[in-house]
């Protein structure tokens, strides 16, 4: 992994603001809200809280908000609206959330049991995409921003992007950091489930080793309560 | 003539049945009981309460005496009528009789040498009487009672025939005394346990009276007094009864019930009779819904088989016709028949609450969830079933039966009402209409039944809730399907070219387009409440709110099978937004076929366990497709997902299938 780097000083809780680019080294891009495209970065520019910025491979960008300043290295993605402060409570409404939002009802008449007569052009060449770069820069984020003291937003934006990158639930390394987060927070039953699912991965014996140790002493907590 | 003696005793040739004056039954007192013989007995121990006739009454009593009798057997018949609190009874008492005979001590002798006795002889009848009385209210009944009496007076004497052969003969001397008595009385429940009866005696007398001087001092004694009845029901099963008159008599008895039997002592004692209990009424009876059977006696407990002199009679007359010291033991049946050719209330409404005003378009909500309820109160002593029905005025043209409910004895249960709206029901106006419900048990006849006025609002109204929006989608979805297909058929040659998957985003995208981003955004009509157009309105009228345009283009895409859920955004104080998210059935691997921002799809499990994307919309921008997509993902993300407002309840998803 290459080394990534960043730093933030806060003097409060961070929440919606405005970002000023300080500083960039190499290559970054941003995306405004909703929009479709992608714009090269420029010093001086000020963004809103729901920005996207990535950067390139040996590229960094500091940005400076209101109190702070976040600064984040090459192969990372992060939108502005995570680089906040959040408590524990906050943590476990978001990991709630994503149970909320998961549609409640089968739906038995789909269009899928319809028979479609003739050909579906392109269904064959439907592109099979692996694990992309995207999804891997926003991980690379997140840790960036786990290290910055904004751990529980770290968890919840790693979260975000396994079901939105799904190929990035397959990637040992990451899991265990953002499990060990919530292991350290105290929430024990969601860092156990985590390492559940990370055991059926195909991971190191080393890594293995790690995280059996994890079910164990959660294990022995759980019951000790 | 020959006097041969005058002996002035008194025997009774028949003293077979004694009309009673005070509160002294034949089958004893049992205080308020629950017996359809009450009309029989209540003109003597209490006469407000003929309650226990639900509609038609009949009661006979036969008996006989242990005396020589030349009565009739038949005691009495009664027939009661109860009609609403009102009840009305009559009773003809033939055998309520009693007759002395007693000689004058005179005797003359006759021609042929033989001698005769001379006699005097006095008849008490109560030929019949009637009674009335109201209940109030469960508690309190109030009533009154008039009988009808006969007295005869015989009496023969020796009169000298004065001619050249004086001689004498027996000659009678006879009259008759018609009179009625009239009583009040009132009965009180204080609770299940206790109640009291008090009543007068004697208050009303008029009618005849003896103009023989010589037959004053036999006629019925009518002092007047009074009359305090007491029953406690320490436990459910037995009964304990106190009467006081103000003669100083008393009577004491206790009832003990088991099922449909009963067992009663009564044990009485007035200032005439000796001993001081003068004797005991035991009975038994049976009874059920129709009939009660009931074999009663009265002990005496002195020698009543002895003759008595005049001057007792004289002294202390009668006032008792049926209960006196020339009583003799009885032994009594009486049958009592209960008709009802009305409806026997098993249960009855306490109240009903109307649980939510009638929104028609919510049809099925009030097939799952009951639109009132109903505090009904078994009445009976046994489980009850109860079947609710109930009709709305202006919709339902029969009753609607609601699931039926168990009710313990005399337990009170709240009975749900629902509703079925019939599918061509529409109503453009909101009106205060009524509800009727009824509650049906074994009778084919409702028990009872409650009528309340309810608001039953226009086809178009809403209660606000954004879950009930979905009525709206579902009403015209053939609508919008035939509109939805027609318009996709046009663009069959783009959707036949797409990549495999992509099929519902770009049917979403050509559905919006066509129909969504024409529109206008209109309020709703002022003073009109909560108000939503169905997708068949909105396209005509070219525009509505958000809740409107949510609800079209929803219905656009249910119709044709992408499912969708409505977003309700409560978070701007008291306005509320809604708008659309819809399934792309996209699994998240393929989402870049769509979009190069991941801040502009969400993914959602469904029950297989499969993640898909699913896109916001919001119909409000009424521009393209790709712009309420981008506003609608921008809004969501900030306030369901950022601020935590899923978690939080400020922002609420409602899927609509």
């Amino acid at each position: 992994m290459k080394k990534l780097f960043a730093f933030i000083i806060l003097t409060g809780m961070l929440s919606a603001q405005t970002f000023t680019v300080e500083s960039i080294n190499g290559t970054a891009s941003y995306q405004k809200g909703g929009a479709e495209n992608w714009t090269r970065l420029e010093k001086g520019m000020t963004l809103e809280n729901d920005a996207t910025i990535v950067t390139d491979d040996n590229s960094s960008v500091e940005l400076k908000g209101e109190n702070t300043k976040f600064k984040f290295g090459e192969s990372a993605a992060v939108t502005t609206s995570s680089i906040k402060k959040m408590n524990i409570d906050d943590l476990l409404l978001a990991l709630a959330m994503e149970d909320m939002m998961n549609a409640p009802k089968k739906i038995n008449k789909s269009s899928d049991n319809t028979a479609v007569y003739g050909s579906k052009q392109g269904e064959e060449n439907s592109p099979q995409l692996k694990a992309d770069d995207f999804g891997i820069k926003k991980l690379n984020g997140a840790m960036q921003i786990a290290e910055n003291g904004m751990e529980e937003s770290a968890v919840v934006t790693a979260k975000e992007t396994y079901r939105k990158y799904p190929a990035t639930k397959k990637l040992p390394s990451y899991r265990i950091y953002f499990a060990n987060i919530l292991f350290r927070k105290g929430l024990y039953e969601e860092a156990l489930k985590e390492y559940y699912e990370i055991d059926k991965l195909e991971i190191t014996k080393d890594e293995k080793d790690k995280v059996n140790s994890k079910i164990e002493a959660i294990n022995m907590k759980l019951m000790s309560e | 003539m020959k006097i041969l003696s005058i002996s002035f005793l008194i025997f009774m040739i028949s003293n077979v049945n004694i009309l009673p004056q005070s509160s002294f039954g034949l089958n004893g007192y049992s205080g308020n009981h629950s017996s359809f013989s009450s009309p029989l007995y209540n003109f003597e121990s209490n006469v407000s309460d003929y309650s226990q006739i639900k509609d038609w009454g009949f009661s006979a009593i036969y008996g006989m005496e242990f005396a020589n009798s030349t009565n009739s057997n038949l005691y009495g018949i009664s027939i009661s009528k109860t009609i609403n609190n009102h009840n009305i009874s009559v009773r003809y008492t033939p055998g309520y009789q009693k007759e002395f005979s007693f000689k004058t001590g005179e005797t003359i002798i006759l021609q042929d040498s033989t001698s005769q006795s001379l006699t005097s002889g006095f008849i008490y009848k109560e030929l019949f009487g009637f009674g009335y009385s109201y209940k109030f209210s469960d508690d309190f009944s109030a009533g009154f009672s008039f009988r009808y009496f006969n007295q005869e007076f015989n009496r023969e004497a020796v009169t000298v025939i004065f001619n050249d052969n004086p001689y004498l003969v027996s000659e009678s001397t006879g009259e008759k005394i018609n009179f009625w008595k009239g009583d009040l009385g009132i009965n009180y429940f204080l609770n299940e346990r206790l109640n009291f009866a008090l009543a007068s005696i004697n208050l009303l007398n008029f009618g005849q009276k003896a103009e023989n001087s010589e037959f004053e001092q036999y006629e019925l004694k009518k002092d007047m007094g009074g009359m305090f009845g007491l029953s406690y029901h320490p436990v459910d099963e037995t009964a304990l009864n106190f009467v006081y008159e103000t003669t100083n008599a008393f009577q004491l008895g206790v009832n003990g019930y088991l099922k449909n039997f009963s067992l009663g002592f009564t044990l009485f004692h007035d200032k005439y009779q000796s001993p001081s209990i003068a004797g005991i009424i035991p009975s038994i009876g049976f009874k059920s819904d129709l009939f009660e059977v009931m074999l009663s006696g009265i002990k005496y407990f002195s020698n009543r088989k002895v003759e008595h002199g005049v001057s007792g009679f004289v002294e202390n007359g009668l006032s008792n016709i049926i209960n006196n010291p020339y009583s003799y033991d009885k032994i009594l049946l009486t049958v009592s028949f209960n008709l009802n050719t009305i409806t026997e209330k098993f249960v009855e409404f306490v109240d009903v609450k109307i649980n939510k005003d009638i929104y028609p378009t919510f049809k099925d909500n009030y097939i799952d969830y009951p639109f009132a309820y109903g505090t009904v109160v078994n009445l009976t002593d046994d489980f009850i079933n109860v079947k609710p029905l109930s009709r709305i005025e202006g919709i339902n043209e029969e009753n609607i039966q609601s699931p039926g409910s168990s009710i313990a004895p005399h337990d009170t249960a709240e009975v749900p009402f629902y509703l079925i709206i019939p599918e061509k029901y529409h109503s453009d106006k909101t009106a205060l209409s009524y509800a009727d419900f009824y509650l049906v048990t074994t009778n084919e006849q409702p028990d009872d039944e409650f009528q309340k006025a309810i608001l039953v609002n226009s086809s178009n109204s809403w209660d606000g809730r954004v879950s009930n929006l979905h009525y709206f989608i579902r009403k015209d979805l053939d609508f919008s399907m035939m509109n939805a297909k027609e318009i996709l058929s046009k663009n069959k040659p783009t959707l036949d070219t797409l990549t495999y998957g992509l099929e519902d985003f770009y049917k979403a995208n050509i559905l919006f387009n066509s129909f969504i981003k024409n529109l206008v955004y209109t309020s709703d009509p002022r003073a009109t409440g909560e108000y939503v157009q169905f997708p068949r309105e909105t396209l005509e009228l070219k525009g509505g709110d958000c809740d409107d345009l949510s609800v079209f283009y929803s219905s656009l895409l249910e119709s044709v099978g992408i499912q969708t859920a409505l977003v309700n955004y409560k978070t701007d104080g008291t306005i509320r937004h809604v708008s659309v998210l819809f399934n792309t059935k996209l699994s998240p691997e393929f989402a870049r076929l769509i979009t190069n921002n991941d801040s502009k799809y969400f993914v959602r499990e469904n029950l297989d366990g499969k993640d898909e994307i699913w896109l916001p919309v919001e119909t409000t921008s009424l521009t393209d497709f790709e712009t309420a997509w981008k506003i609608g993902s921008e809004k969501f993300n900030k306030d369901a997902v950022n601020n935590l407002g899923i978690a939080t309840g400020k922002v609420e998803i409602i899927d609509i299938y």
